[in-house]
């Protein structure tokens, strides 16, 4: 007697089936589930950056204004930066969008390391709790969120607020360490049989870029923030200069990782573009090749042009030429990028949906953010605009414009993917209108009052600069861009609770993802799919060979939390494993690591010790049992 | 070319925990080049180096024990391979932890000369030693770990562990190496 294709996949689901209730999210290990608790963690860390952010822009709207004083401000300003880049937009690019996405592109049935995933995000919300129990207690950051010494030292910051700077960013860059190294092994190792590096899609190349950033950048800010925690704590010189150490130096480390997280930030955004131009274009992105080497290639310039942010420190004017050279030849790639998004676009039969104009509005933002960036490279006047709001203009356009439209954009291009419902249109639409002339209200002006000379973080300015009514529009288009927002989130919130079912693929989307149903089921894929090309949902052969393997049993890996490893280049199978789920380790090693860190900090050696040991005794227990051998 | 053809008896060459394993010594080495650099940076920054009234670093005994630490890295080669791992393992735990604890009490009788609250020379000394010497002592652990596992016997899992474990080990050796020559880099000059 056969098997037929319904006891398969029963035979998946009792395999796969996760704990129900909450325990079942503490103990997850699902790619899917994680990548949900990120999407929400981060959704409550977006609308707390956007709040500092409303009242920065409230206490702006007119000269001399007193609701926030200098020191709330000073707050304000550093841990909206923080939250926004950190908290955010990395966590929910990389934590989000990439746990949930990559391993059902590459055709996975998980992330590489399940647990080391559950991990990171459990350490993620350590890091953002260090934060926000440090701004609610009066003690939040306040130096900018570079931070620069001796601003940020003993002697001119006296009080704990740059502990929990130090702290926080210490964890949260452990957790993104964490979370790359998983994407990068996923995408490197999980792929599907016959998906070979060309059939990898621009998503993945775009994730595999930013992870690598990840990787090698993030020491740099570690590094930078040991020394610092040692000169504030326990009178080390790395950066006291009567001392023989250097305020250089932390400069140099800060923007070492600096630079590669602006691209860190953006290239994530690139892959999604890349997504979703395709469906919505019904063509497959020109210049494929190009693309994916533009991808890696802005990462990898990324580390070499560190120094444009210190082109008003007094650096050797040799050093400064060098490093605006360096920082021109971002311009290749970044336009090879542009150039194939748009002309995919007009070359395509495009149709005009939510997540389409959001990757439209994104590549006007980015043209015109990118357009202000080269400007910077004239080293007289980067010198005379920094530190003024034409900078702020810059990257807000870069930031927002460049990472979060494509990230709204992907909100609505995925929703049906993980909700099954489908998302109402017309307010979808609305929402982007309202957002993309909320945030050029917002962000234009600010290029003006740079220019006429307001600098950045002051907390108010006299009413006869010729600032003042910019600064009005810079607040309505602050509201207007909230007010966008809010649309957005009640639409998909309305469309979770009344939307019509979406079905698997209503978009007939270009990768694997449509190919299973919404939302996808634990193990992902009934059939290990087989792919031979970089548009696998459009194979539809290929996909139909699925079902017949299905019924065959071939490939449907079903003796308990089975997945295949494939070889780097070629991507064919080359070994079955077992995969862990359910754990509670992860979030046991997460608790004891941050109890351990706050006692620390606050100097309670013997009890940190007690839990060194209960870390100790986690790592044991998560290696305690052991994978079956088939 | 169509169809997949599983093979369960397939091992893959460079298992997973290896990737994982490669993973955090890319970003660990990331760590020390950045270290190292800021050695560099500070160094270049001072007219003298180590500054006048710090002795030079003396050469001898960190050589041997660096010359001892790196020959740990052939019985870890072995017993990653070999059917008998434990007494390679055994082995270099007695290596290792000989080079651990003269490291240490090195440490502290440099501490009775300077310290890191003198001079910028001393914060950085003392850091990425510390930091070098902490990969070792996790090193430690992880050998301690796996011996005392091996004892109940060896499976699949506890090999990859093992092959893991090995190559955490070559690369601490060559991050002690380059290290090492960079503390004791003002004494060559």
């Amino acid at each position: 007697m056969t098997t037929t294709v319904t006891e398969r996949v029963e035979r998946l689901e009792r395999q796969w089936a996760e704990r129900p209730g909450v325990l079942g999210w503490l103990t997850t290990t699902d790619h899917k589930r994680i990548g949900l608790l990120y999407f929400w963690t981060t959704l409550v860390f977006f609308g707390a950056g956007g709040v500092e952010a409303l009242v920065m822009r409230t206490q702006l709207v007119q000269p001399n204004n007193d609701i926030v004083g200098p020191e709330v401000f000073d707050q304000l300003f550093t841990v909206h930066g923080m939250t926004m880049i950190f908290w955010f937009i990395i966590p929910m690019t990389t934590g989000a969008f990439g746990n949930y996405l990559v391993p059902l592109m590459v055709g996975a049935r998980d992330m590489a390391f399940p647990r080391l995933n559950a991990l990171s995000f459990w350490i993620f919300v350590a890091s953002g709790i260090f934060l926000y129990v440090g701004l609610f207690s009066g003690f939040g950051p306040d130096a900018g969120w570079f931070n620069y010494v001796p601003l940020s030292t003993r002697h001119f910051d006296p009080s704990r607020n740059i502990e929990m700077y130090t702290l926080g960013l210490a964890f949260n860059s452990i957790a993104s360490s964490l979370t790359a190294a998983n994407l990068i092994v996923t995408i490197l190792k999980l792929r599907a049989p016959g998906m070979s590096f060309n059939r990898l899609p621009l998503f993945c190349f775009a994730f595999l870029a930013a992870s690598f950033g990840l990787i090698f950048a993030l020491p740099s800010l570690s590094v930078d923030l040991l020394y610092l925690y040692l000169d504030r704590n326990l009178g080390f010189h790395f950066f006291d200069v009567a001392h023989g150490g250097s305020t250089f130096l932390w400069q140099h480390l800060f923007w070492f990782f600096g630079h590669p997280e602006v691209y860190i930030l953006i290239v994530p955004a690139f892959g999604i573009a890349t997504e979703i131009i395709p469906a919505f274009t019904r063509r497959k992105m020109l210049a494929f090749p190009l693309v994916a080497i533009a991808e890696l290639l802005v990462v990898f310039i990324g580390f070499g042009v560190w120094a444009h942010h210190m082109f008003a420190t007094g650096l050797p004017t040799v050093t400064l030429v060098f490093f605006a050279g360096a920082t021109a030849m971002v311009v290749i790639p970044s336009t090879i990028q542009v150039f194939a998004w748009s002309m995919s676009i007009l070359t395509g039969r495009p149709r005009f949906r939510t997540p389409l104009l959001f990757i439209i509005g994104f590549i006007v933002m980015f043209v015109a953010g990118g357009l202000t960036g080269i400007m910077f490279l004239a080293i007289p006047f980067d010198q005379q605009v920094t530190d003024t709001y034409f900078v702020v203009a810059h990257f807000h356009y870069i930031i927002f414009g460049a990472a979060v439209f494509p990230i709204f954009g992907g909100m609505y291009y995925w929703f049906p993917k993980v909700t099954g419902k489908l998302y109402f249109e017309r307010p979808g639409q609305i929402s982007f209108w309202i957002i993309f002339v909320g945030t050029n209200l917002l962000f234009f002006p600010m290029h003006i009052v740079g220019l006429l000379g307001m600098p950045r973080r002051v907390y108010t300015y006299p009413g006869d600069m010729g600032w003042t009514s910019y600064n009005l529009i810079e607040s309505i288009g602050g509201y207007v861009t909230a007010l966008g927002i809010v649309v957005l989130f009640a639409n998909l919130v309305v469309s979770y609770f009344r939307g019509p079912p979406s079905g698997p693929d209503p978009w007939h989307g270009p990768t694997l993802e449509w190919s299973v149903p919404s939302p996808p089921p634990e193990y992902n894929f009934a059939v290990i799919p087989v792919v031979s090309s970089a548009y696998a949902n459009w194979d539809h052969d290929d996909r139909e060979r699925d079902g017949h393997r299905l019924t065959a049993g071939v490939g449907v890996l079903e003796r308990g939390h089975e997945q295949h490893v494939s070889s780097v280049v070629d991507g064919w199978t080359s070994e079955i494993i077992d995969m862990p789920h359910s754990s509670p380790w992860p979030i046991l090693l997460a608790a004891s690591l941050s109890v351990m860190f706050t006692l620390l900090i606050v100097q309670k050696f013997v009890y940190a010790s007690i839990f060194a040991v209960l870390i100790g005794l986690t790592l044991l227990g998560w290696h305690g049992k052991e994978p079956q051998e088939s | 070319m169509t169809d997949i053809v599983v093979d369960r008896r397939a091992r893959e060459r460079f298992p997973l925990g290896l990737w994982g394993m490669a993973m955090l010594i890319a970003t660990e080495s990331a760590l020390f080049a950045m270290m190292i650099g800021s050695y560099f940076y500070l160094r270049f920054k001072n007219a003298h180096w180590p500054p006048p009234g710090i002795p030079e670093p003396k050469l001898l005994i960190p050589l041997i024990l660096l010359g001892v630490l790196l020959t740990t890295s052939f019985p870890m080669f072995m017993a990653a391979r070999s059917a008998t791992p434990k007494l390679w393992l055994l082995l270099a735990l007695i290596l290792q932890s000989g080079y651990f604890a003269m490291e240490v009490h090195e440490y502290a009788g440099n501490l009775a000369h300077f310290t890191p609250q003198d001079h910028a020379y001393g914060s950085i000394y003392y850091t990425l030693l510390g930091a070098d010497h902490g990969h070792v002592a996790i090193g430690l652990l992880l050998n301690a770990w796996i011996l005392w596992k091996l004892l109940f016997g060896m499976t699949a899992y506890r090999r990859k562990a093992l092959r893991a474990i090995a190559f955490y080990w070559h690369a601490v050796n060559v991050l002690t190496l380059v290290v090492t020559l960079t503390v004791l880099s003002p004494a060559f000059a």
